[in-house]
């Protein structure tokens, strides 16, 4: 054992300092989808290029691009590079499904109406208790929120710790589009956690289906925080946890 | 609502004190969706029965009607933890059904990723293997070892699982890192795993939990025809990288590692020895890369009809796609995935263990449940 503990002291910290710290994803990392110009017009068939339906184009040629259908392919990247391009960053959660769509609208500048953990966060201190439900992910999910309990993320240095009981949580984490076998588990694991609680949907598929189903969990049950991404790396997936118990601003 | 659903549970073994307990498909920790229907008197488990497709998506639905260079999006997404290999033989099928050969830069591209993937998912299983046994310090230890297999392939790919970058044809583009830059961060990685790897076999409160536990003999792999590392752990030496290769495997030779005890121990041991070959053809392949240029990406032909198998060993074991074309559109996608194959074979892996051991022999598998439910 002593040399066990000998091994780890001679690593040295490598624990991110996120979010005291802004942590810097790699270069040439797909984070997400930026439009180069937000005010560009663009013919209709830009639209055909995304597998998933993510570009639209409307009747007056304005281009938008909904970050929570978008798989992070590259496909609209490599077809028109002057328009798309991909954002190196990991912090991609929004609090409103419309706010993950460019350029923004009217309506994603509204507040979103469900912050009851968000006010309430402050009482329970650093002491949030999260936990998991596997919907139809495609698994990746699951190692990257697992990842945020090892050394590198060490996600409970920010007061963030798993239960099994849903019955203790304050923060569920779905992933996958919700299959129709997990629907009445989802429901019921929702219904027996205490108030105040906020539903963290994690991933593509699960804020809109991506390219797996129609719909993402929010036909199901409202969601607080979308963390998009195929997968959505550790640190987008701690940045959703801040922004669901308020420690970060929107 | 929130009683337990008693009559879905349909327990076979009777007698004083047995019952049956539903773990899962919400399970504590993070896990995927399954479901293990355990009867047991309280310690032993006279019978389990595994219950897959909670996660079932209609993936195979899901190809019909789209191009091939769509449909490697949807492979990818199988199995997530094993999209390169996914993506690899998705690719394959659809390069034999056009009769088009991928440039060997390209397959040697590809043999970097899945082995990549390899060492990535085998450092997973290892990792949960000392979390379960509560040796929570090699659990760091081996999570650190995977988080840097998997920021490598973020720097190399753009992706920590490095979607997007291989399609019917080829790959899409280079690894973003020079290739000294690429082994010198593997000859870091090498360094490490060997200090870890001899700490964790050292540690005897963990292999005293492993060894003799979970055992399959070698009669059961061939009932069943398990494959990957389980099968391996048993004695039985399959690989498809080295009895059909494929793509850069063709060229690479693979000492095939095996063991014959059939216990959770002999699966990590697999594993050891599969860590240690990954490396070797990393570094031969980066070696073929230097001294290589040429075309990553062969183009499809014009629209027409055709079939054909593609295969790869995933780091779970053999996968197969068969894939139909009709007029250049994906008309049927077939997956075998290695994942269900041993599912079927979990049921039998308790003949001698009780519930204590019941999740470090589940991670000994090492399986996906998306991969299984497709």
């Amino acid at each position: 054992m002593l040399e066990w503990i000998l091994r780890g002291l001679s690593q040295g910290r490598i624990t991110t300092r996120y979010p005291d710290r802004p942590e810097a994803a790699p270069s040439g990392y797909r984070g997400q989808i930026e439009l180069l110009d937000e005010r560009a017009e663009g013919p209709g068939e830009l639209a055909a290029l995304c597998p998933t339906g993510a570009i639209a184009v409307d009747d007056a040629g304005r281009v938008s691009v909904d970050r929570g259908r978008c798989i992070l392919c590259g496909a609209c990247v490599q077809a028109a590079p002057e328009r798309f391009a991909f954002e190196q960053r990991y912090e991609t959660a929004a609090r409103s499904r419309q706010a993950l769509i460019v350029p923004p609208t009217p309506e994603s500048q509204l507040e979103p109406l469900s912050q009851t953990l968000a006010e309430q966060a402050r009482a329970l201190g650093r002491s949030i208790h999260v936990r998991h439900i596997d919907c139809g992910s495609d698994g990746a999910e699951e190692w990257e929120i697992q990842a945020l309990w090892n050394p590198y993320y060490d996600i409970q240095r920010l007061g963030f710790f798993l239960t099994a009981a849903p019955r203790h949580a304050d923060v569920l984490l779905v992933t996958g589009p919700v299959t129709r076998a997990l629907r009445e588990p989802l429901e019921r694991t929702w219904e027996v956690m205490p108030a105040p609680k906020a539903l963290v949907a994690v991933g593509t598929d699960a804020c809109s289906g991506g390219l797996v189903a129609e719909q993402g969990v929010d036909a199901v049950l409202p969601v607080d925080v979308y963390v998009p991404g195929s997968p959505p790396a550790p640190i987008a997936i701690m940045h959703a946890l801040l922004l669901a118990t308020g420690a970060l601003a929107a | 609502l929130t009683e337990p659903n008693a009559d879905r549970l349909d327990p076979a073994v009777a007698g004083l004190d047995v019952f049956t307990i539903p773990y899962g498909p919400v399970r504590s920790g993070i896990f995927e969706a399954i479901q293990f229907q355990i009867e047991t008197g309280g310690e032993d488990i006279p019978r389990l029965q595994t219950r897959p497709f909670f996660k079932h998506r209609g993936m195979e639905q899901r190809f019909a009607g789209l191009r091939p260079e769509r449909g490697v999006y949807v492979a990818e997404r199988v199995a997530g933890i094993a999209s390169v290999a996914y993506a690899c033989a998705f690719s394959q099928a659809v390069e034999r059904a056009l009769d088009v050969a991928p440039p060997p830069r390209a397959e040697r591209w590809r043999a970097v990723y899945a082995e990549l993937e390899r060492l990535a998912c085998h450092l997973d299983v290892i990792a949960k293997q000392a979390e379960t046994t509560a040796l929570y310090v090699g659990q760091a230890r081996f999570q650190i070892l995977k988080e840097q297999i998997v920021r490598l392939r973020a720097r190399l790919t753009g992706s920590r699982f490095a979607r997007g970058v291989i399609c019917p044809g080829g790959v899409r583009r280079d690894g973003a890192l020079s290739l000294d830059e690429l082994l010198g961060a593997i000859d870091a990685f090498e360094r490490d795993l060997r200090r870890d790897r001899r700490l964790f076999t050292a540690t005897a409160s963990m292999t005293d939990r492993l060894v003799g536990s979970g055992r399959l003999p070698r009669s059961l792999i061939e009932q069943y025809s398990a494959v990957g590392p389980v099968a391996r752990g048993s004695g039985v030496s399959t690989d498809a990288r080295h009895e059909r290769p494929y793509g850069d495997y063709q060229r690479l030779g693979l000492q095939v590692a095996t063991r014959p005890e059939g216990d959770a121990m002999a699966r990590v041991a697999v594993r050891f020895g599969e860590l240690a070959e990954s490396l070797r053809l990393l570094r031969q392949s980066i070696d073929q890369l230097r001294r290589q240029d040429g075309e990553l990406c062969t183009p499809l032909p014009p629209p027409r009809s055709g079939s054909a198998f593609g295969w790869v060993e995933a780091p779970q074991g053999e996968l197969l796609i068969w894939v139909e074309l009709q007029r250049g559109m994906l008309r049927q996608v077939h997956i075998a995935s290695p994942s269900l194959r041993n599912w079927a074979l979990f049921d039998h892996a308790f003949p001698k263990d009780v519930l204590t051991d019941f999740a470090f022999i589940e991670h000994s598998f090492g399986l996906t449940a998306a991969g299984a439910d497709r």
